[in-house]
């Protein structure tokens, strides 16, 4: 894909360093994310990545250094409020409203999109309840272009859905709050490989509707990672390792060493 | 009941109001009997009835799904019917004056567990504060009316506003827990709301708040009895009408609030609390709110009660209150409004009509509450999920 060289930040991360405690969960972490651009993140389990993501959505605050969207310092502000800024989230398990219908749970992602509160919803019935139609049809148009089949089971509560429609729904949901940052957490995981390749598809798709749409990606499965992001960022106990396209991440001996162990070794050398 | 809708078509219009008539017409003749009845064996005779009901529907969703569709249907020949319903209602208790007392008793904790649904069924949030909310209103209304000769119609609003501030303060460390913590500040909340009621010399320390004043409308004093075309009902009638208004209006709030946007972030919270967050619902806010909302219509309902019983003592809002109203929530059904109402007409009446076994009434609760979370943990009748658009 590529993207125009010229295109601009949308997030940034300086500095980043994370404490807890006597335990560094990350160091000094700096990044940059593009318009449109597609990040992979990569490590072994520990080595800072989903710290990384909880920090950028204001789960974490950083102990040292300082996240930016569009220029604008997002450390201290509240997790609820960076996404109506523009950075949405999926999570590794994935979190779904599991008793609620699918529908539900990309209305719920329009949260940030909707304002009638407890006055609204007795007294002016009317304005609250065209207010949330609205946010539901909003929510089928979302679920009918990520996915058809998803589509089909709006009705269905979430807990039902099998694991794929799940992560599909996940990413309906953080879609349904226009973001302008997209962040997976291992969108793979628990997946087969025909089930990876057709989620790379919606990814694609998804991103291809939405060209302004920057994505970073947590993955392990590395025919995902080889193939959709633009560039990879390596992190490894907290610290950064790497940064660059795949194909010359992978000939980076540490980088082999540190994550891709022998088997990827063996599959770069041949 | 179960025989005339199940030979009903689904098409057919008329067997559809039919259906909604026999069903709403089915649960008032029942609740009339077992208001009326008086030996053990046939309270339970009625509950072995109303169970098989439930069995039967269970067995054969065809028929709960047609009587759904029916109210679904027909909801204003439903609203109509029930609002008649519940207007003729005391006109067929022969003059029963305890029946009519049970009603108005049922009613008000019925607006209790509303207002706890909210919290507990909605956003899960276990607040064991809803009796203390209960007593604040009444102590609020009751001390307006003695202290300042305030009238009972300006105590009314006046005790929910201050039972919502009260439910605010509570609401503000219980933001910092969560689970069994939060459960805990509650217990607390309640523990010292009912003690300083208790210890306090301008709420009557144990002796409570006497001769509250009996409110009047139109001249019309509630004590007297209720001449409505030339039937004359028993003085309790009026607080029954009264507090039927007040579950219609607490079923309005609860109706609309889940069916809205705020409904909707309770559930959110409830299910995935960080999740919740991460699509941007500010998670604290909302838990206050629920808080909120729990006290304000708690306060409106202890209102009715001190000017109905005209004496309240801080034992009237002891823990146990707040377990029972956690009780009828639990065995009505989370988050459906219905259930919730059968499940504290069930859990007030069934005390009062085992009367021979009111030595084991906390046993009663509690054997209620641990059978319920074993064998049907969504309730009697479980939350649905939401439609739109239609």
């Amino acid at each position: 894909m590529g993207i125009s060289p010229s295109a601009p930040v949308v997030l940034e991360g300086e500095n980043l360093t994370m404490r807890f405690g006597g335990l560094v969960a990350m160091a000094e972490v700096a990044f940059t994310l593009k318009r449109g651009e597609i990040l992979g993140i990569i490590g072994p389990n520990g080595a800072g990545k989903s710290t990384l993501l909880n920090i950028i959505t204001g789960i974490y605050i950083p102990s040292s250094g300082e996240v930016r969207l569009e220029g604008q310092r997002l450390n201290g502000v509240p997790a609820h409020r960076i996404v109506a800024r523009g950075i949405a989230r999926t999570f590794q398990s994935s979190r779904l409203f599991a008793d609620l219908s699918v529908l539900d749970n990309v209305v719920i992602g329009r949260h940030v999109h909707t304002k009638a509160g407890v006055f609204d919803a007795i007294f002016r019935r009317g304005r609250a309840k065209a207010e949330l139609d609205a946010a539901a049809a909003h929510a089928e148009g979302l679920l009918k272009s990520v996915s058809r089949g998803l589509y089909d089971q709006r009705h269905r509560p979430a807990g039902e859905l099998a694991q794929a429609d799940r992560r599909r729904l996940e990413i309906a949901r953080a879609l349904a709050t226009d973001p302008k940052v997209l962040l997976l957490d291992e969108p793979s995981s628990g997946m087969d490989d025909a089930d990876t390749d057709a989620l790379m598809d919606d990814i694609r798709a998804v991103c291809a509707q939405r060209p302004e749409l920057a994505l970073m990606i947590i993955e392990h499965d590395m025919r995902l990672v080889a193939s959709l992001p633009d560039r990879v960022m390596v992190l490894d106990y907290g610290q950064k390792l790497a940064d660059g396209p795949y194909e010359e991440i992978r000939k980076i001996p540490r980088v082999q060493e540190a994550y891709l162990g022998r088997k990827a070794t063996q599959h770069a050398g041949a | 009941m179960a025989h005339a809708s199940s030979s009903s078509t689904s098409g057919n219009p008329v067997s559809g109001m039919l259906t909604v008539i026999a069903v709403q017409a089915a649960g008032a003749l029942y609740l009339r009997q077992f208001l009326l009845i008086d030996d053990w064996r046939f309270v339970l005779g009625l509950l072995v009835l109303f169970a098989a009901v439930l069995v039967f529907l269970e067995r054969v969703p065809s028929v709960e799904t047609r009587i759904e569709a029916a109210f679904a249907r027909h909801s204003r020949l439903a609203l109509l019917m029930g609002i008649a319903l519940v207007l003729g209602f005391p006109f067929v208790l022969e003059g029963n004056t305890y029946a009519l007392h049970l009603c108005v008793i049922s009613m008000l904790y019925a607006v209790l567990a509303l207002a706890l649904n909210f919290q507990l069924g909605s956003a899960n949030i276990p607040n064991f504060a809803t009796g203390a909310s209960y007593g604040i209103g009444a102590y609020a209304s009751a001390l307006l009316a003695l202290n300042f000769g305030v009238s009972f119609w300006l105590a009314l609003p006046a005790a929910a506003v201050v039972a919502t501030v009260f439910g605010f303060l509570l609401g503000i460390p219980s933001m910092r827990t969560r689970d069994s913590y939060l459960a805990l500040v509650t217990i607390a909340f309640g523990v010292v709301v009912h003690q300083l009621l208790n210890n306090l010399e301008f709420t009557g320390g144990p002796n409570g708040l006497v001769g509250i004043p009996v409110p009047e409308l139109f001249g019309h004093a509630f004590s007297d009895p209720l001449v409505i075309l030339g039937h004359t009902l028993p003085p309790q009638a009026n607080f029954y009408y009264l507090s039927a208004l007040l579950v219609f209006i607490s079923i309005v709030f609860a109706e609309r609030l889940h069916d809205s946007r705020v409904g909707l972030a309770w559930n959110a919270l409830r299910a995935d609390e960080l999740a919740a967050r991460c699509q941007g619902i500010n998670v604290t806010w909302y838990k206050v709110l629920a808080f909120a909302v729990d006290a304000f219509l708690a306060g409106f309902a202890g209102t009715i009660y001190a000017f109905y019983v005209g004496f309240i003592s801080p034992d009237n809002f002891t823990f146990l209150v707040s377990v029972t109203i956690m009780t009828m929530v639990i065995a009505g059904g989370m988050d459906n409004i219905l259930g919730v109402i059968v499940g504290a007409f069930l859990l007030t009446m069934l005390p009062e009509k085992l009367r021979a076994f009111s030595d084991y009434r906390i046993l009663f609760f509690g054997i209620t509450v641990i059978l319920f979370l074993m064998i049907r943990p969504q309730g009697l009748f479980p939350q649905r999920l939401r439609r739109y658009g239609d």
